[in-house]
Protein backbone atom coordinates (compact mmCIF):
# COMPACT_ATOMS: atom_id res chain seq x y z
CA UNK A 1 0.00 0.00 0.00
CA UNK A 2 0.98 3.57 -0.54
CA UNK A 3 2.69 5.50 2.19
CA UNK A 4 0.03 8.18 1.89
CA UNK A 5 -2.45 6.00 3.76
CA UNK A 6 -0.22 5.75 6.82
CA UNK A 7 -0.18 9.40 7.67
CA UNK A 8 -3.36 11.47 7.38
CA UNK A 9 -3.66 13.12 4.00
CA UNK A 10 -3.90 16.84 3.65
CA UNK A 11 -6.74 18.43 1.72
CA UNK A 12 -4.20 19.38 -0.94
CA UNK A 13 -3.20 15.77 -1.50
CA UNK A 14 -6.82 14.68 -1.87
CA UNK A 15 -7.34 17.51 -4.34
CA UNK A 16 -4.32 16.37 -6.40
CA UNK A 17 -5.61 12.78 -6.50
CA UNK A 18 -9.05 14.03 -7.51
CA UNK A 19 -7.55 16.10 -10.31
CA UNK A 20 -5.68 13.12 -11.67
CA UNK A 21 -8.54 10.62 -11.45
CA UNK A 22 -10.88 13.16 -13.07
CA UNK A 23 -8.46 13.49 -15.98
CA UNK A 24 -7.98 9.73 -16.19
CA UNK A 25 -11.66 8.92 -16.35
CA UNK A 26 -12.49 11.77 -18.74
CA UNK A 27 -9.82 10.51 -21.16
CA UNK A 28 -11.16 6.98 -20.98
CA UNK A 29 -14.78 8.03 -21.44
CA UNK A 30 -13.77 10.38 -24.26
CA UNK A 31 -11.96 7.59 -26.07
CA UNK A 32 -15.10 5.42 -26.09
CA UNK A 33 -14.48 2.94 -23.30
CA UNK A 34 -17.66 1.44 -21.86
CA UNK A 35 -18.77 2.93 -18.56
CA UNK A 36 -18.43 0.04 -16.13
CA UNK A 37 -14.77 -0.44 -17.07
CA UNK A 38 -14.02 3.26 -16.55
CA UNK A 39 -15.68 3.24 -13.14
CA UNK A 40 -13.92 0.03 -12.11
CA UNK A 41 -10.50 1.29 -13.21
CA UNK A 42 -10.95 4.64 -11.47
CA UNK A 43 -11.92 2.92 -8.22
CA UNK A 44 -8.88 0.67 -8.57
CA UNK A 45 -6.51 3.64 -8.90
CA UNK A 46 -8.27 5.27 -5.94
CA UNK A 47 -7.78 2.08 -3.94
CA UNK A 48 -4.05 2.16 -4.74
CA UNK A 49 -3.78 5.75 -3.53
CA UNK A 50 -5.83 5.19 -0.40
CA UNK A 51 -9.09 6.92 -1.33
CA UNK A 52 -12.67 5.87 -2.10
CA UNK A 53 -13.91 6.99 -5.51
CA UNK A 54 -17.56 7.30 -6.60
CA UNK A 55 -18.38 8.31 -10.15
CA UNK A 56 -21.50 9.56 -11.87
CA UNK A 57 -21.30 9.67 -15.65
CA UNK A 58 -23.37 11.21 -18.37
CA UNK A 59 -22.75 11.89 -22.04
CA UNK A 60 -20.75 15.12 -21.88
CA UNK A 61 -19.69 15.44 -18.25
CA UNK A 62 -18.79 13.19 -15.34
CA UNK A 63 -18.95 13.88 -11.60
CA UNK A 64 -16.71 12.24 -9.07
CA UNK A 65 -16.30 12.32 -5.34
CA UNK A 66 -13.01 11.26 -3.79
CA UNK A 67 -12.92 10.52 -0.07
CA UNK A 68 -9.92 9.74 2.06
CA UNK A 69 -10.15 6.21 3.49
CA UNK A 70 -10.82 6.46 7.20
CA UNK A 71 -10.23 10.19 7.17
CA UNK A 72 -12.25 13.36 6.84
CA UNK A 73 -10.93 15.00 3.66
CA UNK A 74 -13.02 14.73 0.53
CA UNK A 75 -13.31 16.46 -2.81
CA UNK A 76 -15.97 16.59 -5.53
CA UNK A 77 -15.50 17.65 -9.10
CA UNK A 78 -17.49 17.90 -12.32
CA UNK A 79 -15.33 17.24 -15.33
CA UNK A 80 -16.01 17.78 -19.05
CA UNK A 81 -15.53 14.73 -21.23
CA UNK A 82 -13.32 15.69 -24.19
CA UNK A 83 -14.33 14.31 -27.61
CA UNK A 84 -11.39 12.11 -28.57
CA UNK A 85 -11.52 9.68 -31.47
CA UNK A 86 -12.25 6.13 -30.26
CA UNK A 87 -9.03 4.44 -29.17
CA UNK A 88 -8.78 0.79 -28.15
CA UNK A 89 -5.09 1.37 -27.57
CA UNK A 90 -5.88 3.79 -24.72
CA UNK A 91 -8.50 1.36 -23.47
CA UNK A 92 -5.88 -1.40 -23.14
CA UNK A 93 -3.02 0.81 -21.91
CA UNK A 94 -4.95 2.81 -19.33
CA UNK A 95 -6.58 -0.35 -17.96
CA UNK A 96 -3.14 -1.89 -17.60
CA UNK A 97 -2.00 1.31 -15.85
CA UNK A 98 -4.74 0.92 -13.24
CA UNK A 99 -3.57 -2.62 -12.48
CA UNK A 100 0.06 -1.53 -12.36
CA UNK A 101 -0.83 1.25 -9.91
CA UNK A 102 -2.72 -1.29 -7.79
CA UNK A 103 -0.14 -4.09 -7.81
CA UNK A 104 3.12 -2.13 -7.77
CA UNK A 105 2.04 0.54 -5.24
CA UNK A 106 3.05 3.39 -7.55
CA UNK A 107 2.99 6.93 -6.19
CA UNK A 108 0.73 9.58 -7.70
CA UNK A 109 3.66 11.21 -9.51
CA UNK A 110 4.72 7.90 -11.06
CA UNK A 111 1.17 7.12 -12.19
CA UNK A 112 0.80 10.61 -13.65
CA UNK A 113 4.08 10.37 -15.57
CA UNK A 114 3.13 6.96 -16.96
CA UNK A 115 -0.31 8.26 -17.91
CA UNK A 116 1.19 11.21 -19.81
CA UNK A 117 3.56 8.96 -21.73
CA UNK A 118 0.76 6.50 -22.61
CA UNK A 119 -1.68 9.10 -23.95
CA UNK A 120 1.01 10.86 -26.01
CA UNK A 121 1.87 7.72 -27.99
CA UNK A 122 1.22 8.36 -31.69
CA UNK A 123 -1.92 6.77 -33.16
CA UNK A 124 -2.16 4.65 -36.28
CA UNK A 125 -0.92 6.07 -39.59
CA UNK A 126 -3.96 7.64 -41.38
CA UNK A 127 -2.85 6.35 -44.80
CA UNK A 128 -2.64 2.82 -43.43
CA UNK A 129 -6.11 3.19 -41.92
CA UNK A 130 -7.44 4.51 -45.24
CA UNK A 131 -6.08 1.45 -47.05
CA UNK A 132 -7.36 -1.00 -44.42
CA UNK A 133 -10.85 0.51 -44.38
CA UNK A 134 -11.10 0.35 -48.17
CA UNK A 135 -9.98 -3.26 -48.13
CA UNK A 136 -12.48 -4.03 -45.38
CA UNK A 137 -15.39 -2.50 -47.26
CA UNK A 138 -14.42 -4.40 -50.42
CA UNK A 139 -14.45 -7.65 -48.42
CA UNK A 140 -17.80 -6.63 -47.05
CA UNK A 141 -19.09 -6.23 -50.61
CA UNK A 142 -17.91 -9.79 -51.25
CA UNK A 143 -19.71 -11.08 -48.12
CA UNK A 144 -22.93 -9.60 -49.48
CA UNK A 145 -22.41 -11.46 -52.76
CA UNK A 146 -20.64 -8.87 -54.92
CA UNK A 147 -18.27 -10.00 -57.71
CA UNK A 148 -14.68 -8.90 -58.34
CA UNK A 149 -15.63 -5.76 -60.28
CA UNK A 150 -18.12 -4.71 -57.63
CA UNK A 151 -15.41 -5.19 -55.00
CA UNK A 152 -13.06 -2.99 -57.00
CA UNK A 153 -15.67 -0.24 -57.28
CA UNK A 154 -16.43 -0.48 -53.55
CA UNK A 155 -12.72 -0.31 -52.75
CA UNK A 156 -12.27 2.88 -54.76
CA UNK A 157 -15.50 4.47 -53.56
CA UNK A 158 -14.60 3.76 -49.92
CA UNK A 159 -11.14 5.17 -50.39
CA UNK A 160 -12.53 8.46 -51.74
CA UNK A 161 -15.30 8.56 -49.14
CA UNK A 162 -13.05 7.80 -46.19
CA UNK A 163 -10.46 10.30 -47.40
CA UNK A 164 -13.23 12.92 -47.45
CA UNK A 165 -14.18 11.97 -43.91
CA UNK A 166 -10.58 12.17 -42.65
CA UNK A 167 -10.08 15.50 -44.33
CA UNK A 168 -13.30 17.08 -43.09
CA UNK A 169 -12.74 15.76 -39.57
CA UNK A 170 -9.29 17.36 -39.57
CA UNK A 171 -10.92 20.68 -40.54
CA UNK A 172 -13.21 20.27 -37.49
CA UNK A 173 -16.42 20.31 -39.54
CA UNK A 174 -19.55 19.32 -37.58
CA UNK A 175 -19.61 15.52 -37.51
CA UNK A 176 -23.19 15.21 -38.75
CA UNK A 177 -22.21 17.15 -41.87
CA UNK A 178 -19.08 15.01 -42.21
CA UNK A 179 -21.24 11.87 -42.22
CA UNK A 180 -23.76 13.22 -44.74
CA UNK A 181 -21.04 14.40 -47.13
CA UNK A 182 -18.92 11.24 -46.82
CA UNK A 183 -21.94 8.99 -47.38
CA UNK A 184 -22.91 11.04 -50.43
CA UNK A 185 -19.38 11.00 -51.89
CA UNK A 186 -18.88 7.26 -51.34
CA UNK A 187 -22.25 6.29 -52.77
CA UNK A 188 -22.02 8.60 -55.79
CA UNK A 189 -18.62 7.04 -56.59
CA UNK A 190 -20.10 3.56 -56.17
CA UNK A 191 -23.03 4.44 -58.41
CA UNK A 192 -20.54 4.47 -61.30
CA UNK A 193 -20.97 0.69 -61.19
CA UNK A 194 -24.55 1.16 -62.45
CA UNK A 195 -23.24 3.11 -65.45
CA UNK A 196 -20.51 0.51 -66.03
CA UNK A 197 -23.18 -2.20 -66.17
CA UNK A 198 -21.63 -4.45 -63.49
CA UNK A 199 -23.91 -7.41 -62.60
CA UNK A 200 -23.83 -6.81 -58.86
CA UNK A 201 -23.88 -2.99 -59.06
CA UNK A 202 -26.66 -2.77 -56.47
CA UNK A 203 -24.51 -4.55 -53.90
CA UNK A 204 -21.56 -2.23 -54.55
CA UNK A 205 -23.86 0.75 -54.04
CA UNK A 206 -25.44 -0.68 -50.87
CA UNK A 207 -22.12 -1.57 -49.20
CA UNK A 208 -20.19 1.56 -50.20
CA UNK A 209 -21.41 3.54 -47.14
CA UNK A 210 -21.06 0.78 -44.56
CA UNK A 211 -17.62 1.94 -43.42
CA UNK A 212 -19.45 4.87 -41.78
CA UNK A 213 -21.78 2.77 -39.60
CA UNK A 214 -20.88 3.65 -35.97
CA UNK A 215 -20.52 0.04 -34.86
CA UNK A 216 -18.39 0.71 -31.79
CA UNK A 217 -20.77 3.22 -30.11
CA UNK A 218 -23.72 0.94 -30.94
CA UNK A 219 -22.13 -2.09 -29.27
CA UNK A 220 -20.77 0.04 -26.40
CA UNK A 221 -24.25 1.44 -25.79
CA UNK A 222 -25.73 -2.02 -25.50
CA UNK A 223 -22.87 -3.21 -23.27
CA UNK A 224 -23.59 -0.26 -20.98
CA UNK A 225 -27.27 -1.17 -20.90
CA UNK A 226 -26.54 -4.81 -20.02
CA UNK A 227 -24.17 -3.58 -17.29
CA UNK A 228 -26.95 -1.45 -15.79
CA UNK A 229 -25.63 1.96 -16.92
CA UNK A 230 -28.87 2.41 -18.78
CA UNK A 231 -28.96 6.20 -19.14
CA UNK A 232 -25.53 6.55 -20.71
CA UNK A 233 -26.17 3.43 -22.80
CA UNK A 234 -29.27 5.02 -24.28
CA UNK A 235 -27.39 8.28 -24.90
CA UNK A 236 -24.75 6.38 -26.85
CA UNK A 237 -27.39 4.56 -28.89
CA UNK A 238 -29.23 7.79 -29.68
CA UNK A 239 -25.96 9.41 -30.73
CA UNK A 240 -25.17 6.49 -33.02
CA UNK A 241 -28.69 6.51 -34.41
CA UNK A 242 -28.32 10.18 -35.37
CA UNK A 243 -25.22 9.25 -37.35
CA UNK A 244 -27.12 6.44 -39.11
CA UNK A 245 -29.80 8.95 -40.10
CA UNK A 246 -27.01 11.14 -41.54
CA UNK A 247 -25.65 8.18 -43.54
CA UNK A 248 -29.15 7.52 -44.91
CA UNK A 249 -29.58 11.19 -45.87
CA UNK A 250 -26.25 11.29 -47.72
CA UNK A 251 -26.99 8.05 -49.51
CA UNK A 252 -30.55 9.00 -50.38
CA UNK A 253 -29.24 12.07 -52.22
CA UNK A 254 -27.28 9.74 -54.49
CA UNK A 255 -30.19 7.33 -54.93
CA UNK A 256 -32.56 10.15 -55.89
CA UNK A 257 -30.02 11.39 -58.43
CA UNK A 258 -29.26 8.05 -60.06
CA UNK A 259 -32.24 5.78 -59.40
CA UNK A 260 -35.19 7.96 -58.46
CA UNK A 261 -36.18 5.52 -55.70
CA UNK A 262 -34.71 4.62 -52.33
CA UNK A 263 -35.69 0.97 -51.92
CA UNK B 1 -16.03 -29.14 -51.52
CA UNK B 2 -17.40 -25.91 -52.87
CA UNK B 3 -19.32 -25.50 -49.62
CA UNK B 4 -16.06 -25.82 -47.72
CA UNK B 5 -14.52 -23.08 -49.86
CA UNK B 6 -17.59 -20.91 -49.27
CA UNK B 7 -17.23 -21.24 -45.50
CA UNK B 8 -13.50 -20.60 -45.67
CA UNK B 9 -13.84 -17.50 -47.85
CA UNK B 10 -16.64 -16.20 -45.63
CA UNK B 11 -14.31 -16.42 -42.65
CA UNK B 12 -11.42 -14.89 -44.57
CA UNK B 13 -13.33 -11.86 -45.82
CA UNK B 14 -14.91 -11.33 -42.41
CA UNK B 15 -11.41 -11.30 -40.91
CA UNK B 16 -10.25 -8.63 -43.36
CA UNK B 17 -13.42 -6.60 -42.74
CA UNK B 18 -12.94 -6.79 -38.95
CA UNK B 19 -9.31 -5.67 -39.10
CA UNK B 20 -10.14 -2.85 -41.49
CA UNK B 21 -13.15 -1.46 -39.64
CA UNK B 22 -11.34 -2.05 -36.36
CA UNK B 23 -8.34 -0.01 -37.51
CA UNK B 24 -10.52 3.15 -37.49
CA UNK B 25 -10.71 2.78 -33.71
CA UNK B 26 -6.95 2.39 -33.21
CA UNK B 27 -6.53 -1.04 -31.59
CA UNK B 28 -3.05 -2.06 -30.35
CA UNK B 29 -1.09 -3.77 -33.18
CA UNK B 30 -0.60 -6.92 -31.11
CA UNK B 31 -4.38 -7.44 -31.08
CA UNK B 32 -4.85 -7.60 -34.87
CA UNK B 33 -4.13 -11.34 -35.41
CA UNK B 34 -6.58 -12.29 -32.66
CA UNK B 35 -9.26 -9.90 -33.92
CA UNK B 36 -8.93 -11.61 -37.31
CA UNK B 37 -9.18 -15.13 -35.88
CA UNK B 38 -12.21 -14.26 -33.73
CA UNK B 39 -14.02 -12.48 -36.56
CA UNK B 40 -13.40 -15.38 -38.95
CA UNK B 41 -14.63 -17.97 -36.43
CA UNK B 42 -17.73 -15.99 -35.50
CA UNK B 43 -18.75 -14.98 -39.00
CA UNK B 44 -18.14 -18.43 -40.46
CA UNK B 45 -20.19 -19.95 -37.63
CA UNK B 46 -23.04 -17.57 -38.40
CA UNK B 47 -22.76 -18.39 -42.11
CA UNK B 48 -22.96 -22.14 -41.40
CA UNK B 49 -25.93 -21.75 -39.06
CA UNK B 50 -27.83 -19.60 -41.53
CA UNK B 51 -27.17 -21.49 -44.77
CA UNK B 52 -26.80 -25.07 -43.52
CA UNK B 53 -29.18 -25.20 -40.56
CA UNK B 54 -31.63 -22.51 -41.67
CA UNK B 55 -31.32 -20.61 -38.39
CA UNK B 56 -32.57 -16.99 -38.48
CA UNK B 57 -30.09 -14.09 -38.45
CA UNK B 58 -30.91 -13.04 -34.87
CA UNK B 59 -30.29 -16.39 -33.18
CA UNK B 60 -27.28 -17.10 -35.41
CA UNK B 61 -25.77 -13.75 -34.38
CA UNK B 62 -26.24 -14.65 -30.72
CA UNK B 63 -24.30 -17.89 -31.16
CA UNK B 64 -21.57 -16.19 -33.21
CA UNK B 65 -21.20 -13.42 -30.64
CA UNK B 66 -20.97 -15.98 -27.84
CA UNK B 67 -18.14 -17.75 -29.71
CA UNK B 68 -16.33 -14.43 -30.21
CA UNK B 69 -16.82 -13.41 -26.58
CA UNK B 70 -15.54 -16.75 -25.24
CA UNK B 71 -12.54 -16.60 -27.57
CA UNK B 72 -11.68 -13.13 -26.35
CA UNK B 73 -11.46 -14.41 -22.75
CA UNK B 74 -8.75 -16.79 -23.87
CA UNK B 75 -6.84 -14.45 -26.21
CA UNK B 76 -7.29 -11.36 -24.03
CA UNK B 77 -5.03 -12.70 -21.30
CA UNK B 78 -2.43 -13.63 -23.92
CA UNK B 79 -2.02 -10.12 -25.35
CA UNK B 80 -3.06 -8.24 -22.18
CA UNK B 81 -6.02 -6.53 -23.82
CA UNK B 82 -9.43 -5.98 -22.23
CA UNK B 83 -11.98 -8.31 -23.82
CA UNK B 84 -13.80 -5.42 -25.49
CA UNK B 85 -10.64 -4.47 -27.40
CA UNK B 86 -10.77 -7.88 -29.08
CA UNK B 87 -14.47 -8.61 -29.37
CA UNK B 88 -15.85 -5.23 -30.48
CA UNK B 89 -13.74 -5.10 -33.68
CA UNK B 90 -14.49 -8.80 -34.27
CA UNK B 91 -18.22 -8.09 -34.03
CA UNK B 92 -18.11 -5.13 -36.44
CA UNK B 93 -18.64 -7.17 -39.65
CA UNK B 94 -21.88 -8.48 -38.14
CA UNK B 95 -23.32 -5.08 -37.20
CA UNK B 96 -26.53 -4.82 -39.26
CA UNK B 97 -25.62 -1.64 -41.13
CA UNK B 98 -27.80 -2.19 -44.21
CA UNK B 99 -30.88 -2.98 -42.12
CA UNK B 100 -30.19 0.15 -40.08
CA UNK B 101 -30.11 2.60 -42.96
CA UNK B 102 -32.95 0.81 -44.76
CA UNK B 103 -35.05 1.56 -41.67
CA UNK B 104 -34.49 5.26 -42.35
CA UNK B 105 -35.11 4.78 -46.09
CA UNK B 106 -38.47 3.09 -45.49
CA UNK B 107 -39.46 5.98 -43.25
CA UNK B 108 -38.54 8.50 -45.97
CA UNK B 109 -40.46 6.47 -48.58
CA UNK B 110 -43.44 6.38 -46.24
CA UNK B 111 -43.48 10.18 -46.23
CA UNK B 112 -43.31 10.17 -50.05
CA UNK B 113 -46.36 7.88 -50.31
CA UNK B 114 -48.20 9.29 -47.32
CA UNK B 115 -51.35 10.03 -49.34
CA UNK B 116 -51.60 6.50 -50.72
CA UNK B 117 -52.79 4.25 -47.88
CA UNK B 118 -51.73 0.93 -49.44
CA UNK B 119 -48.23 1.93 -50.54
CA UNK B 120 -47.69 4.05 -47.43
CA UNK B 121 -48.52 1.24 -45.02
CA UNK B 122 -46.32 -1.12 -47.03
CA UNK B 123 -43.32 1.12 -46.36
CA UNK B 124 -44.32 1.50 -42.72
CA UNK B 125 -44.34 -2.28 -42.40
CA UNK B 126 -40.93 -2.43 -44.02
CA UNK B 127 -39.63 0.14 -41.55
CA UNK B 128 -40.78 -1.95 -38.59
CA UNK B 129 -39.26 -5.07 -40.17
CA UNK B 130 -35.87 -3.44 -40.79
CA UNK B 131 -35.85 -1.68 -37.44
CA UNK B 132 -36.74 -4.83 -35.52
CA UNK B 133 -34.09 -6.91 -37.27
CA UNK B 134 -31.33 -4.35 -36.85
CA UNK B 135 -32.06 -3.72 -33.18
CA UNK B 136 -32.43 -7.41 -32.32
CA UNK B 137 -29.23 -8.43 -34.12
CA UNK B 138 -27.33 -5.64 -32.41
CA UNK B 139 -28.77 -6.57 -29.03
CA UNK B 140 -27.87 -10.23 -29.52
CA UNK B 141 -24.32 -9.32 -30.59
CA UNK B 142 -23.75 -7.32 -27.41
CA UNK B 143 -25.44 -9.84 -25.11
CA UNK B 144 -23.79 -12.88 -26.70
CA UNK B 145 -20.34 -11.38 -26.32
CA UNK B 146 -20.99 -10.20 -22.74
CA UNK B 147 -22.29 -13.52 -21.38
CA UNK B 148 -18.73 -14.90 -20.93
CA UNK B 149 -17.92 -11.74 -18.93
CA UNK B 150 -20.80 -12.48 -16.57
CA UNK B 151 -19.79 -16.13 -16.24
CA UNK B 152 -16.10 -15.49 -15.61
CA UNK B 153 -16.14 -12.16 -13.79
CA UNK B 154 -12.78 -12.51 -12.02
CA UNK B 155 -10.82 -13.56 -15.08
CA UNK B 156 -12.66 -11.29 -17.50
CA UNK B 157 -11.92 -8.20 -15.43
CA UNK B 158 -8.22 -8.75 -14.94
CA UNK B 159 -7.06 -9.20 -18.53
CA UNK B 160 -4.54 -6.37 -18.36
CA UNK B 161 -3.19 -7.24 -14.91
CA UNK B 162 0.60 -7.45 -15.04
CA UNK B 163 0.68 -6.31 -18.68
CA UNK B 164 4.21 -6.09 -20.09
CA UNK B 165 3.06 -3.82 -22.89
CA UNK B 166 2.84 -0.49 -21.04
Amino acid sequence: MNTMTDADMTGGQVREITDFIAKYLSYMLGAGVHTSRVVRNSKRIGEALGVDVSVHTSQKTATLTVKEKGGTHMDTMVVDIPAFPISFEWNADLSALSWAAHDKAMTLDEIRAKFDSLVSKPGMNPVFVLFMVSLANASFCRLFGGDMLAMLVTFTATMIGFFTRQHLTKKKVNHYIVFIVSAFVASICASSSLALGIDTAEIALATSVLYLVPGVPLINGLIDITDGHIQIGISRLVNAFMLIVCIAIGMSLTLILVKDSLL
Amino acid sequence: MSLFIDILSDGLFAAVAAMGFGSISDPPLRAFPYIAILAALGHAARFCLMTLCGVDIVSASLVAAFIIGSGSVYFGKKVACPMTVLYIPALLPMVPGTYAYKTVFSLIMFFQEISSPTKGSGYLQEMIFNGAVSFSVLFMLAVGATVPVFLLRERANSMTRGSRFI
